[in-house]
């Protein structure tokens, strides 16, 4: 029985071979304390995923495993399917809009540790949530966005095959700018695995879209630039 | 990224008419669409209808799926865009809702699946302590699954282990938490 419950959870993780996908396939077909066991499976993952407080303990758990990894983005899906699954809000900005300044709000390393920082998920925002995957999947990538020169972070550089693409060698950050801001009047930003994502409501109604591997040390100096002279 | 390996086999049975691989598409991803859905449409009945209309639909339209996005990526949208049909038609019916469609959501609400929902905040609660007291090595490895979408390769890179022990400590996670689950009665609540 229990050999048949590793089976199945693998199966919800979709982890088993061909083979071994058609057996416990048959058993569930005939066996409905199986099928609830599944459906409980979905159940517990989505309380864990929607569970703020979780992300203490991850953090903690998985720091080792950040030290390990040099994150690249390597594809536009690869990042929107990361986003899907795992995508976390874990600061919001409560400053009024645009009334930041270098002293207060836009700590952005300090407030990953601060004691207002809420770690919540984001399912509930679709809005947001739609907009981030629609422009990790869109085909926008070749097209120029006119992004200001300054907002590029010191030491960036344009990739001469992607006009909306910048690196510094190590790290990749991609713009996107979008003409309505979705309620947005904060800086926000996301960690999804090995990326992260800004929104950045603009003075003039747009919303800037900064994503990439780039750690908020050095996001905090970007979002400070483009408030300085937006 | 693609349909997972996993959801790739289910899928290709599925378009072969096996109705239990849709059942478990269905069991796997009712409730992540269900929080989805309750926090679009703000109504759990609404919720549960264009539940309904989604599964049936991916039933219907799983040959068109072409395993570009994830597969609940693939669902979700159908979802949403089922969602806002539904918007649309009572647009002019209630006005309640296009307030829903019009209110700016700066706080983040939270939105649960019924089954979730049916838990008490203290059960709740209960589980995730009891989740926090997980052994290191099982904990690390469930949350990498669970929260981080790792792989089982990946995870047993990163923790530096046999695949089957990955295997081994996420189901133990899972199988901990429905034995803590049905003593604590959590599901008959």
């Amino acid at each position: 029985m229990n050999k048949n419950l590793e089976k199945l959870s693998s199966l919800y993780d979709g982890e088993l071979s061909h083979h071994e996908m058609q057996e416990i396939l048959k058993e569930m077909d005939s066996d409905k304390n199986l099928r609830n066991t599944f459906h409980r499976f979905g159940v517990i993952s989505e309380l864990v995923q929607k569970h703020s407080d979780q992300q203490n303990s991850k953090t903690i758990s998985l720091r080792n495993y950040y030290r390990k990894i040099n994150p690249v983005i390597i594809n536009m899906a690869t990042a929107a399917a990361t986003v899907f699954l795992t995508l976390i809000v874990l600061y919001q900005f409560d400053e009024d809009r645009f009334q930041v300044d270098r002293e207060t709000s836009l700590q952005l390393s300090s407030a990953i540790s601060s004691d207002q920082a809420k770690l919540q998920l984001l399912n509930a925002d679709q809005n947001i949530m739609e907009h981030m995957i629609q422009i990790m999947q869109s085909n926008q990538s070749n097209i120029s966005q006119q992004v200001a020169k300054n907002w590029i972070p010191v030491g960036f550089s344009v990739d001469p095959k992607n006009p909306n693409q910048y690196s510094n060698g190590r790290n990749n950050l991609f713009f996107h700018l979008e003409n309505k801001q979705l309620g947005i009047k904060q800086v926000k930003y996301f960690k999804a695995n090995n990326n992260w994502i800004y929104l950045i409501p603009l003075k003039d109604g747009r919303l800037l879209t900064a994503y990439g591997d780039i750690p908020p040390s050095i996001a905090d100096q970007m979002i400070q630039s483009i408030y300085q002279r937006n | 990224m693609g349909a997972s390996n996993g959801d790739k086999m289910l899928i290709a049975e599925i378009k072969a008419g096996n109705e239990v691989a849709f059942e478990a598409i269905v069991l796997k991803y009712r409730p992540k669409l269900m929080s989805v859905l309750i926090g679009y449409t703000k109504s759990r009945d609404q919720a549960e209808e264009i539940c309904q209309k989604t599964f049936m639909r991916v039933w219907q339209k799983i040959d068109t799926f072409k395993e570009e996005s994830s597969l609940f990526t693939w669902i979700y949208r159908i979802g949403i865009n089922l969602a806002k049909n539904e918007f649309a038609s009572s647009f002019y019916k209630n006005s309640k809702i296009t307030e829903r469609l019009d209110q700016e959501q700066h706080d983040v609400p939270q939105y649960r699946s019924p089954e979730i929902e049916l838990m008490a905040a203290e059960s709740e609660s209960k589980i995730m302590q009891f989740i926090q007291n997980l052994d290191e090595d099982t904990k690390t490895a469930f949350s990498l699954r669970e929260i981080e979408g790792r792989s089982y390769d990946e995870i047993a890179k990163i923790l530096d282990c046999p695949i089957g022990t990955v295997r081994s400590r996420i189901f133990r996670a899972r199988q901990l938490i429905l034995e803590f689950m049905n003593q604590e009665n959590i599901f008959n609540e």
